[in-house]
């Protein structure tokens, strides 16, 4: 039995270092000072898997680089933004996941995660049923959710398999 | 958790507009603490007048319970005699405690806040005395309120607010009552506006007011005690990233107060000096 465990274990260990945010580009409105910036760097650093933050006051563009194997949500970024008082807007992500669902109705589990975003292409044309049940690297928007919510929608630019 | 922000509400805040983290020195203001963030103020506050300087040094302990209420006490400590009438813009010797809540909070684009905040708190007397008419008064903690509004962005800082504290009698006697307002206008030019790694700079233009009740003493009003004044001054802040330093001085603009009571006050200023602790705990998933 312990021996399944460990075949299943080492069996899944590909597809859960495949599958996770490298990338969170997240606007974020209110910031008016630099220990408003220093709130936000503090709080995404504590993020488990976060390997780079920068801020940029200017622009309010969070730019969030993360360790590959990382199991950090999306819901996690959101809240390190919420907790200092500041409203996230859209935000851009590179994240890698399985892509699920139909072709008509896809879907990427950010495996690690309990993220799980219906895709809908930014432009048309973009094939993606060769990919169906594949490990894909996704770039696109996360449209701003309420407070406290994670967009279910992820408008992607890009979708390519991981090999 | 609702008990211990009920808990903070009943207690809820201090009267005294000091500076506080990233704001003016002397006006009220409206940022409050990030949640579990943990701020440390601490500064040395000056009154002078032609009877004397009245210095008091008091540190301030903030804490977040939410992203919207924060929690805190101040202690001080008084040194010197000025002779001074009661004051809720410089601290004086009273302890207080209290909570405020930033009940109003839009922020409508990058680097932008529209936000309103009030604070509920009591005021304890401190061990140490006050000086002149005020010296001799029994005194009973009292309780404090205030309300600020406005706006802060990245070049500008607008706000508003005012604050009453009030003081039970205590053996036939009661120190005056106090309101107090300000106004104050910040700016920040362009070439300071800069990343957040590198220090942060702005200017404010202070102006305060108060307005203090008549002195009881022994179930009489003393006459004359009761006292109007206006204050203008600049101030600057500097942080970087999570430590601020901030200084100010005001000047009288308008006075009507007894001189043989309280002599004739010319001059306040205030250094203060921030730590702020940020949390980096956000929930697992």
């Amino acid at each position: 039995m312990t021996k399944m465990i460990a075949a299943a274990f080492f069996a899944l260990l590909p597809l859960a270092a495949h599958a996770e945010y490298e990338q969170v580009n997240l606007t974020v409105f209110g910031m008016d000072c630099a220990p408003c910036a220093h709130a936000i760097h503090v709080s995404m650093k504590g993020i488990q898997g976060v390997n780079t933050v920068d801020v940029d006051l200017n622009t309010g563009l969070v730019t969030v680089k993360l360790f590959p194997g990382n199991s950090a949500s999306m819901r996690q970024f959101n809240q390190a933004v919420e907790k200092n008082g500041f409203a996230h807007k859209d935000a851009e992500i590179i994240v890698r996941g399985k892509l699920a669902g139909t072709a008509n109705a896809p879907v990427l589990e950010v495996s690690g995660t309990q993220d799980r975003y219906g895709l809908s292409p930014t432009t048309a044309n973009l094939d993606i049923v060769s990919l169906l049940g594949k490990t894909v690297t996704v770039s696109g928007v996360l449209p701003q959710a309420p407070k406290g919510k994670v967009s279910d929608t992820l408008r992607y630019k890009t979708i390519t398999e991981v090999r | 958790m609702k008990s211990l922000v009920a808990l903070a509400c009943a207690f809820a805040l201090p009267g005294i507009a000091l500076a506080a983290d990233h704001g003016p020195v002397f006006s009220y203001a409206t940022p409050v603490n990030s949640q579990r963030e943990l701020s440390f103020d601490t500064g040395i506050f000056a009154r002078n007048g032609s009877q004397g300087t009245q210095l008091s040094t008091g540190s301030s302990f903030g804490y977040g319970l939410t992203p919207h209420l924060t929690i805190n006490a101040f202690l001080p400590a008084t040194f010197g005699t000025g002779y001074l009438p009661e004051s809720r813009i410089v601290s004086g010797s009273e302890w207080s405690a209290g909570a405020s809540w930033r009940f109003f909070h839009s922020v409508t684009s990058v680097g932008k806040r529209i936000e309103s905040t009030a604070s509920l708190g009591v005021v304890v007397p401190g061990p140490q005395n006050d000086s002149g008419v005020l010296a001799s008064l029994h005194r009973a903690p009292g309780g404090a309120g205030s309300l600020a509004a406005g706006l802060a962005s990245r070049s500008q800082y607008f706000w508003v607010g005012g604050g009453y504290t009030r003081f039970p009698e205590a053996s036939e006697d009661r120190r005056p009552d106090t309101l107090s307002w300000s106004g104050v206008y910040g700016y920040r030019p362009a070439k300071l506006r800069r990343g957040y790694n590198q220090w942060d700079y702005r200017g404010f233009a202070e102006l305060t007011g108060e307005h203090t009740g008549s002195v009881l003493k022994s179930g009489t009003i003393l006459p004359g005690s009761s006292t109007k004044s206006v204050w203008l001054g600049p101030s600057v802040l500097a942080i970087f990233k999570n430590v601020a330093i901030s200084g100010g001085v005001q000047a009288p603009v308008f006075r009507d107060a007894s001189d043989s009571i309280y002599g004739r006050e010319r001059l306040r200023f205030a250094i203060n000096f921030s730590y702020l602790k940020y949390s980096s705990l956000t929930s697992s998933h």
